[in-house]
């Protein structure tokens, strides 16, 4: 039972009291007919609550919560800094040096390529990338000083050129998710067509816009006819099918 | 074209296994002899599909038999449909839950 509350810190708040309440249950009948199966059962909890923390509806959804999480981390980082005092710290020269650094290392992680988007919300997604490249900049750069203390000074330019490596990396693939209309993040991923039909039907990952603006296909192979992900827009007569009306 | 979406064999075997057994994790887990860590997130994404559907057992037949309430699991409409496309995709998948049963 211990084992299973310890994992149903993973659930998000509003499913746990059920969640436990059915693993409960469960574990109540094993323990009386499969005792030998309990300790193995209860394992398979954290992967349950893994899934349902990672599928939770709203995890930063808009854009307004993914800004505000950053810059409460901002914040947070930075008040730790001042809080931990750091004796070695880096001038602006240096961490350009290290953000230049990780941009050039940066298309061995991810591609830099934002899809097809055929014009929509331009302005808005690359102010709001923008954004949210301005905000990791103090995050990565207190988190690396904060690591610098903790842990020992000279992991701080180490610590400083991954951290805008990983930081780079999460502010493409989150930009790549998201709707151009609304910002919002694409939810239910769906894997359409096999490998073997290729060359008729295009191959990979289609999600949608909860608020009806389009759908976003995500070629899992890049072909001619889909070289990157593509959104395709709905137009209003799809917006019945929707619960929240479209923006 | 695609008539309808295409489970992977595990998503068809629990979807099998919650057709022709009692329809609790447990009796999920024993039928297909996957892991409780294989069988809960599946069927978390089979319910968000919508091809099954959950429901608390009553807590008057819990008490009857000493034990807390359990959580059931039943195909929805479009569950029997996957299931009956999965069935000719992977013609054992039948047997397979007959023989855990």
């Amino acid at each position: 039972m211990t084992i299973l509350r310890i994992a149903s810190l993973l659930v998000p708040a509003r499913q746990r009291a059920e969640w436990l309440a059915e693993w409960s249950a469960e574990l109540r009948y094993i323990d009386r007919h499969r005792p030998q199966m309990a300790l193995r059962f209860c394992l398979g909890a954290f992967r349950d609550g893994l899934w349902l923390w990672r599928n939770q509806p709203f995890r930063f959804d808009s854009a307004a919560a993914c800004i505000s999480a950053l810059v409460f981390a901002a914040v947070a980082t930075a008040l730790l800094a001042l809080w931990l005092r750091p004796v070695h710290l880096l001038g602006p020269l240096e961490i350009l040096v290290a953000a230049v650094l990780s941009l050039l290392i940066l298309p061995a992680v991810t591609t830099f390529s934002p899809g097809d988007y055929s014009g929509h919300g331009r302005a808005h997604r690359w102010g709001f990338l923008a954004l949210k490249i301005a905000l990791l900049v103090p995050i990565i750069n207190f988190g690396s000083l904060d690591l610098g203390v903790l842990i020992a000074p000279q992991m701080q330019p180490h610590g400083l050129i991954v951290g805008f490596i990983a930081g780079f990396r999460w502010a493409l693939l989150d930009q790549r998710r998201r709707c151009p209309v609304c910002l919002r993040r694409l939810a239910c991923p769906t894997r359409i067509g096999t490998s073997s039909h290729l060359l008729l039907e295009w191959y990979g990952t289609e999600l949608i816009c909860t608020r009806g603006h389009g759908l976003m296909h995500v070629p899992e192979i890049p072909a001619s006819s889909y070289s990157m992900q593509r959104w395709v827009e709905l137009d209003r007569s799809w917006k019945s099918l929707f619960d929240v009306p479209a923006l | 074209m695609t008539a309808g979406p295409k489970l992977s064999h595990t998503a068809a075997l629990i979807l099998q296994a919650i057709h022709a057994g009692d329809g609790y994790g447990f009796s999920v887990m024993e039928m297909t002899g996957l892991p409780s860590g294989t069988v809960y997130p599946a069927m978390r994404r089979l319910e968000r599909d919508g091809l099954i559907k959950s429901q608390w057992e009553r807590q008057s037949i819990a008490d009857t038999e000493q034990r807390p309430p359990r959580k059931y699991y039943r195909l929805t409409r479009s569950g029997h449909a996957a299931l009956e496309a999965s069935q000719k995709r992977y013609p054992l998948l039948a047997k397979l839950t007959e023989a855990g049963q």
